[in-house]
């Protein structure tokens, strides 16, 4: 309990929302855990109810069996940060006993270091099933669990070595922040957001960046988290004041849009200059289409697919731009999952102790997608994307991929 | 084409932005969380006490006092709700707007509304039925013999009486849970292995006759569950809602949601509307307090469907200074003295009738009568001049101006 973090999480913002609630039980309807185990009590008993009780120490241990899914907050109608509070409750309660593997799993850019440059050794250990239960027994990650796909290039590497594009761009700069996973593992969705960007006549500035800490902050590591997060902002500022940031890391935009300031306390003006210069790439497209600028001449796809917006997407407060703008697509039909949640959470689902869980609640949405095409998935966020492929079977990719498609660039 | 942004989710927000969608306007409805819709009993009432019980609702509303918001509002449009309602959800809501339903409540009480759901119909109470009312163990919240002992004791609305009696069954709804709520009960109704082990626990304690009472989880996905139950009990089922987490409400808010989102409306939920920006008479956009700067929606017409003081669409201060949170709209009812009486038990508090007063089209006036903007239309209960829940007519007055409000945009758009 001696960081900053850990005090705030203690005693501040969300704490103080707590005495709006009307135990109208509206979070409760829509908790995806509560809906099929018994071990998660639901975010009104764990949130405000158990918070009035913790002193320091936590009354209820099921606390642990929240994903952090965030979308208690997000239909609560009296404005209590359900999620938020039992983030920081989970991060108090663990503090001093933090599990090995929970430590490790935050590690997103040790992960991505080790693993490219030995890309297919990777690939087979992670694909290896005894590998991955001796894994299972001494990390406590699930042998079945979604893995991140190791990519023999960085994003950084093709980004720095391909031809430089001749332009012209009529639009300006803007800057591209690509997560760690859009950095390591999903390099060609951010190579498709680069081209479309570029295709739109903007400019695309990489600097070098770190990690936003997502990962260390949803497994309770405050400290470190908030030490990234600043980080990535001295990083992204680095680019040039005033440019609007574009990610194709739904989750990590989450981060820096509002889960940073709100769940660890961070009060800083970087975060706050970095935080409303960031959209997500889907909802800076149909930004431009509202302002009648984003060129419609999409070559038709004739495909249905089902979409999945995850919820780190959702806690943003921006809807389902994604939906918004595929629709533009002619002959594409655009399926919503409207499916709470994949069941990952970030690093819920690759627990062992949590997997069976996450596998319960991502079901419907595995057989929605199942049902609705054996060929494609999209989903605006990584480790939902794993997890949907994973336990569906079916391809799943970020949105953008179908529209570098129609705007024929692939 | 126009663009039309609705604030709020509840009945009022979700009606209107089903009207609007299907005559071609293109909807954005923002809501800071789910409406109350889903927290209600999942039947509308139109009007159930004016101040005695209502038979004929319809009629009820055509006697109301001018500053009643169904006198804006008008009987028509209440008729054309209820009929939008039993078109849209023929599944979900049936009734007559000339005739109350009454129905059983948790504790045994007798509840007048004009449409129900098609599971809670046969408990509408006649002489000399014969009920019986049937608790399950693993549910708190369902007391069967409060219910039937106080609905034995009571006269019948219409003078008769009918005879109920209560039995327990203990049918857990999932392993490794000795309470569950009604909405894991629900889930577990879905499905069929659990209803014929439940059937099988009820059957034999039946007797001839009798109508079955059960609360009111009998299915949240399966619109089915019911008839199929009361198919294996050979006897006619009803449900009786419970306290939140209300099934039949979830029932009602989650086909609405669906029925916008198929046509076309965009819901973007968990924000709240913080501000706005105007340019002479009109309103221009609205900003969201989503994230660290937030998102303006510019929009050619608005509907303010916020609620009342329950959801924070009015606040009270410490000083006894009522607002209306996002426009800061003028007021009607403030001249009633004292706001608040300090009688707990007392008559109803006059607070609760202050609002935003409208015209016929719905528009948000002043105490002349004028608009405060051209284009922004209020609907639900942030309208002054009721206090729903002891008329029993929120949800006609929420049902009927979403209907106004959205023909009159509409008509303003075209």
């Amino acid at each position: 309990m001696n960081s900053e973090g850990l005090e705030f999480a203690g005693h501040a913002l969300s704490r103080a929302s707590l005495d709006s609630c009307v135990k109208c039980t509206i979070c409760e309807t829509q908790c995806p855990v509560a809906a099929v185990t018994p071990l998660f009590t639901g975010p009104k008993f764990v949130g405000p109810q158990a918070e009035r009780f913790r002193d320091g120490e936590s009354v209820d241990h099921s606390l642990d069996y929240c994903s952090s899914c965030g979308i208690c907050t997000l239909v609560c109608p009296q404005g209590v940060q359900i999620a938020e509070l039992n983030s920081q409750a989970r991060a108090v309660m663990k503090a001093d006993h933090m599990p090995l593997r929970d430590r490790l799993i935050g590690q997103t850019v040790l992960m991505g270091t080790l693993m490219t440059p030995v890309a297919p050794l990777a690939r087979a250990v992670l694909n290896n099933k005894p590998l991955r239960k001796v894994m299972e027994v001494v990390v406590g990650v699930h042998a079945d669990a979604p893995m991140p796909p190791p990519q023999s290039q960085t994003f950084e590497s093709w980004f720095a070595k391909r031809a430089t594009p001749a332009g012209p761009f009529p639009r300006g700069a803007v800057v591209f922040f690509h997560g760690c996973a859009g950095g390591y593992f999903e390099v060609e969705t951010s190579k498709k957001s680069v081209e479309v960007l570029e295709r739109l006549g903007f400019e695309v500035l990489v600097p070098k960046q770190g990690c936003c800490g997502l990962a260390q902050q949803s497994n309770g590591l405050f400290k470190q988290a908030s030490a990234s997060v600043l980080k990535l902002c001295d990083d992204l500022r680095s680019a040039g004041k005033d440019l609007t940031i574009i990610s194709s890391s739904g989750s990590c935009t989450g981060m820096l849009k509002h889960e940073a300031s709100e769940i660890m306390g961070v009060e800083d003006e970087r975060l706050r200059d970095v935080g409303t210069r960031t959209r997500d790439i889907m909802e800076f497209l149909l930004d431009l289409h509202e302002a009648g600028e984003l060129p419609t001449d999409f070559a038709p796809v004739e495909m249905t697919v089902p979409y999945h917006a995850p919820c780190q997407l959702k806690s943003q407060g921006i809807g389902k731009p994604a939906l918004e703008v595929l629709r533009l697509i002619p002959g594409l039909t655009v399926v919503d999952s409207n499916a709470t949640c994949c069941g990952i959470a970030g690093t819920y689902g690759l627990k062992k102790e949590k997997y069976e869980v996450a596998q319960a609640v991502g079901k419907p949405l595995f057989d929605m997608v199942k049902a609705t095409s054996s060929e494609l998935a999209l989903c605006d966020t990584e480790t939902c994307r794993w997890q949907i492929e994973q336990s569906s079977g079916v391809k799943t990719e970020h949105p953008i991929w179908m529209i570098h498609k129609a705007y024929g660039l692939s | 084409m126009s663009r039309v942004v609705v604030i709020g989710a509840g009945l009022a927000g979700l009606v209107a932005a089903n009207r609007l969608a299907e005559v071609g306007v293109q909807v954005v409805l923002l809501h800071k969380g789910l409406g109350g819709l889903q927290l209600g009993q999942g039947t509308i009432d139109v009007f159930g006490y004016a101040p005695e019980r209502v038979f004929n609702p319809i009629k009820a509303v055509g006697s109301v006092a001018t500053t009643h918001p169904y006198t804006a509002i008008g009987g028509k449009a209440v008729l054309t709700g209820l009929d939008y309602l039993k078109k849209l959800l023929p599944e979900l809501l049936l009734g007559d707007p000339e005739s109350n339903y009454q129905l059983p409540t948790a504790v045994g009480a007798i509840r007048p509304t004009c449409l129900a759901q098609p599971s809670m119909i046969a408990g509408h109470v006649t002489d000399g039925a014969k009920l019986v009312i049937v608790g399950i163990r693993g549910l708190k919240d369902f007391q069967p013999q409060l219910i039937a002992e106080n609905l034995a004791r009571t006269p019948l609305p219409d003078g008769g009486r009918l005879r109920a009696r209560h039995l327990w069954v203990d049918v857990p709804a999932r392993d490794g849970e000795i309470d569950s709520s009604g909405l894991t009960y629900a889930r577990a109704f879905d499905d069929e292995d659990f209803r014929v082990r439940f059937a099988k626990a009820v059957v034999d304690q039946l007797r001839e006759d009798e109508i079955v009472g059960l609360p009111a989880v009998l299915g949240l996905k399966d619109l089915h569950a019911w008839r199929d139950l009361a198919g294996k009990l050979a006897h006619r089922v009803f449900e009786i809602p419970l306290p939140p987490p209300s099934v039949p409400g979830l029932r009602l808010t989650e086909a609405l949601t669906a029925r916008a989102l198929a046509a076309g409306v965009r819901i973007v939920p968990g924000v709240r509307t913080v501000r706005y920006a105007s340019s002479g008479d009109r309103v221009t956009s609205v900003t969201t307090a989503a994230g660290l700067g937030g998102r303006g929606y510019a929009a050619d017409a608005f509907l303010l469907a916020t609620g009342g003081f329950e959801s924070g669409a009015l606040n009270l201060d410490s000083h006894q200074v009522v607002r209306e949170t996002l426009f800061d709209l003028p007021l009607a009812g403030l001249d009633q003295t004292p706001l608040i009486h300090g009688e707990y038990w007392g008559p109803e508090q006059p607070l609760f009738k202050v609002g935003v007063a409208v015209n016929p089209k719905m528009q948000a006036v002043d105490a002349a009568g004028i608009p405060v903007f051209a284009n922004l239309y209020a609907a639900g209960g942030i309208i002054a001049g009721a206090s729903g829940w002891t008329e029993k007519s929120g949800d006609g007055i929420a049902l009927a101006s979403a209907i106004v409000a959205a023909a009159a945009i509409s008509k303003e758009l075209a």
